[in-house]
């Protein structure tokens, strides 16, 4: 059974996707995104109820392989240190993510020209600035200016609260001479368009029932379906279907009910993020399209990068009221971000300053750390931990590598029989000498902001959050899928508009810069309206 | 295993055994007026916690009842009768013990007791939240008198 053709099918209702629906909104055409997933209740979400911590081990756990919702599909993920996380929902990995907003630096667009090594992007910082400021004011960006680590950029709102744990994080960092300053987020610190200011519940990823952090469920959304954008749930998209001259002429998808349908569309927009976006392109294959869709190149699935993590946490003697404020995003430093090669490895990394945990949290961290025995020891234990601990996350850029790889699983399914992800994926030796470097600074700060004890794990095995590089954008058909403002070279009515066409990763969250490219697509796609396919 | 139905409510005496075994795993602690787990009534938070983890139940189910017939065979009691040290000798030598762990400490510290005693209040995070005192922005003084860090590109 076919619907009626749309004009452009977007697939994914996440970051991307949103921020795309909403900037064709105004062209009038008919618009229609596709989601697996459905919209979120924020009065539903964990921190609206005491058992919110152990939710975080149940219905809103990081891996889609444990969560046990049927919106997700299963990701096999046993041949990478770094699990897969990921969220699948009107508002996709934005429903859980911690709302770190940091851009990349211009040279993060140049990595080839100032370090040679992967490749430079097709595009430039001063080409996505406006449109990193555009995404500013439509997520409601909270941080502050002045930052000697970047450009001068606009940031409509003050920074998050430091609290206790910033501050005397702040004060280590000073003490070493070592770079620090209040994050960006994408996290409302007063009232902004509707939305009302953060409260610091310390819940961010598990849903914002406050409606503070920024997920396009309450952003980009709203105003794109008032402008006339339809959003499909309960959708999930088995393949793109192409006409005999290979160009893409709409999907084969499962409704709610699990009954197979089509969608005829006269451009489609893969929004899927790294994951997704390979996966079902690979499992769109056709006599014009052997090996999977817009993949003469081989590239689709190739190259896939996470950012390797590392977390190191500090004890502290004093209680620091390290459970209070947004989980993630008080302040980061950029230290050792720039390529030092008498480090022992190129490019560089950022410290993300996280909060402590709640009591639930602080106990299960505990406990896998050996730190949390049972018996008469317990409560000395506990108490040394809960409210006394501060640390950071490190991110690591991580270089494009064809090894690290998204395919078709042969045997693994979702519920509606489309075959799952299979993820390969090893740490390169340049990531685990930067882990190594930055495990020891970190504990070094930690010391000088006055920890007692400092705890390290890397890489993070659970922290997969960040899915780049599986359809690469560049110039050159032969070595990339998308060109530079996301149309495929094999497919012109095909374009990509998520974390896969990254050509590298940087050492920052990618939703940004992951925005930032949807809207910049977006106006290129209406300035070509008349020759979008030449 | 035996045919048994693991997904029935545990028994009076598993509850009982159950319960002293969580009194172990998280004791009373009189001078931080902390309740232990058995007696803070975990056990009815871990019954239905194991409801739901199916391949786990018939583990701890087994576990308990092993730790009553061995308390029986070498102290000649039930487990809760026996002393301190040798509930923690017993104890010492159960595999299901670190699997309960997850769930007692999950229980506990979303006890109410056990919430109030570490001076938490009564209520999930929403829609309250917390107050935090201002940012002292000063300390980025320093920063600010930093040259710029990024790299610009060769033109």
């Amino acid at each position: 059974m076919s619907e009626e053709a749309v004009d452009v099918l977007i697939i994914g209702a996440g970051a991307s996707g949103a921020a795309l629906a909403w900037s064709l909104a105004d062209t009038r055409m008919n618009i229609l995104c596709m989601e697996q997933g459905d919209w979120m209740d924020p009065a539903k979400y964990p921190g609206m109820s005491n058992d919110w911590e152990a939710r975080q081990l149940g219905d809103f756990g990081l891996s889609p392989n444990t969560r046990g919702r049927r919106e997700d599909y299963p990701v096999n993920d046993s041949g990478s240190p770094i699990a897969v996380s990921m969220f699948n929902a009107v508002g996709g990995s934005t429903i859980l993510y911690a709302a770190h907003f940091p851009r990349f630096h211009p040279g993060d667009f140049k990595v080839k020209t100032l370090d040679g090594v992967a490749d430079d992007w097709p595009i430039d910082y001063d080409l996505l600035a406006p449109y990193y400021n555009a995404n500013a004011r439509m997520m409601g960006v909270s941080g502050l200016a002045g930052d000697p680590a970047y450009p001068a950029k606009e940031v409509p709102l003050p920074p998050v609260t430091l609290g206790k744990v910033g501050e005397t994080l702040a004060r280590g960092f000073n003490r070493l001479g070592w770079h620090w300053w209040p994050s960006d987020s994408a996290i409302t610190t007063q009232e902004y368009e509707g939305r009302a200011p953060c409260i610091n519940a310390g819940t961010c990823l598990l849903g914002c029932g406050q409606g503070a952090k920024a997920s396009t469920d309450i952003t980009y959304w709203p105003e794109a379906v008032r402008r006339g954008v339809r959003v499909k749930t309960r959708c999930r998209v088995r393949e793109i279907t192409v006409r005999e001259n290979g160009m893409a002429d709409g999907v084969i998808y499962y409704d709610a009910d699990g009954v197979e349908r089509k969608q005829k569309a006269e451009v489609v927009v893969l929004a899927c993020n790294g994951i997704g976006t390979p996966r079902l392109l690979l499992n769109s294959r056709s006599k014009q399209f052997p090996d999977g869709l817009a993949n003469r190149s081989g590239l689709v699935g190739k190259n896939l990068m996470f950012h390797p993590y590392a977390m190191v946490t500090g004890v502290f003697d004093e209680p620091l009221d390290s459970y209070k404020g947004p989980t993630g995003c008080c302040i980061m430093s950029q230290e050792f971000y720039e390529t030092d090669r008498s480090r022992g490895f190129v490019r560089g990394y950022s410290f993300e300053i996280l909060r402590g945990f709640g009591p639930v949290s602080t106990a299960l961290w505990g406990m896998q750390q050996g730190r949390m025995p049972w018996g008469a020891d317990h409560h000395r234990a506990h108490s040394e931990l809960f409210n006394h601990t501060a640390g950071m996350v490190v991110i690591c850029e991580d270089l494009p590598e064809p090894g690290n790889s998204v395919t078709l699983d042969p045997e693994l399914v979702d519920s509606d029989g489309i075959p799952a992800p299979k993820i390969n994926y090893r740490l390169s030796d340049n990531s685990s000498k930067m882990l190594e470097h930055s495990v020891a600074r970190a504990r070094e700060v930690l010391v000088a902001s006055g920890a007692n004890d400092t705890i390290a794990e890397a890489p993070l095995p659970f922290a997969g959050w960040h899915l780049m590089g599986t359809a690469r954008m560049g110039a050159d058909p032969n070595t990339s899928v998308v060109n530079e403002w996301g149309r495929c070279h094999d497919v012109k009515n095909l374009f990509v508009i998520d974390g896969s066409v990254f050509v590298t990763s940087a050492a920052v969250n990618p939703t940004n810069t992951i925005q930032a490219l949807a809207l910049y697509v977006g106006d290129r796609m209406k300035k070509n309206l008349a020759n979008l396919f030449d | 295993m035996s045919e048994e139905n693991f997904e029935r409510p545990f028994s009076a005496d598993e509850l009982r055994t159950l319960t002293s075994v969580l009194d172990e795993i998280i004791p009373p602690s009189v001078e931080r007026n902390l309740p232990g787990a058995g007696e803070a009534g975990v056990a009815a938070y871990v019954d239905a916690a194991l409801r739901k983890a199916v391949e786990l139940r018939p583990v701890i189910v087994q576990g308990l009842a092993d730790l009553e017939a061995q308390a029986r065979s070498r102290f000649g009691q039930s487990f809760a009768a026996l002393s301190k040290t040798e509930k923690g000798a017993l104890l010492n030598e159960q595999g299901f013990i670190f699997p309960l762990m997850l769930h007692a400490y999950i229980g506990y510290y979303q006890n109410e007791r056990v919430v109030s005693a570490l001076g938490l209040p009564l209520r999930p995070p929403h829609p309250q939240g917390y107050e935090m005192e201002r940012s002292d922005l000063s300390l980025l003084d320093v920063v600010r008198r930093r040259p710029k860090m990024f790299r610009t590109l060769p033109e």
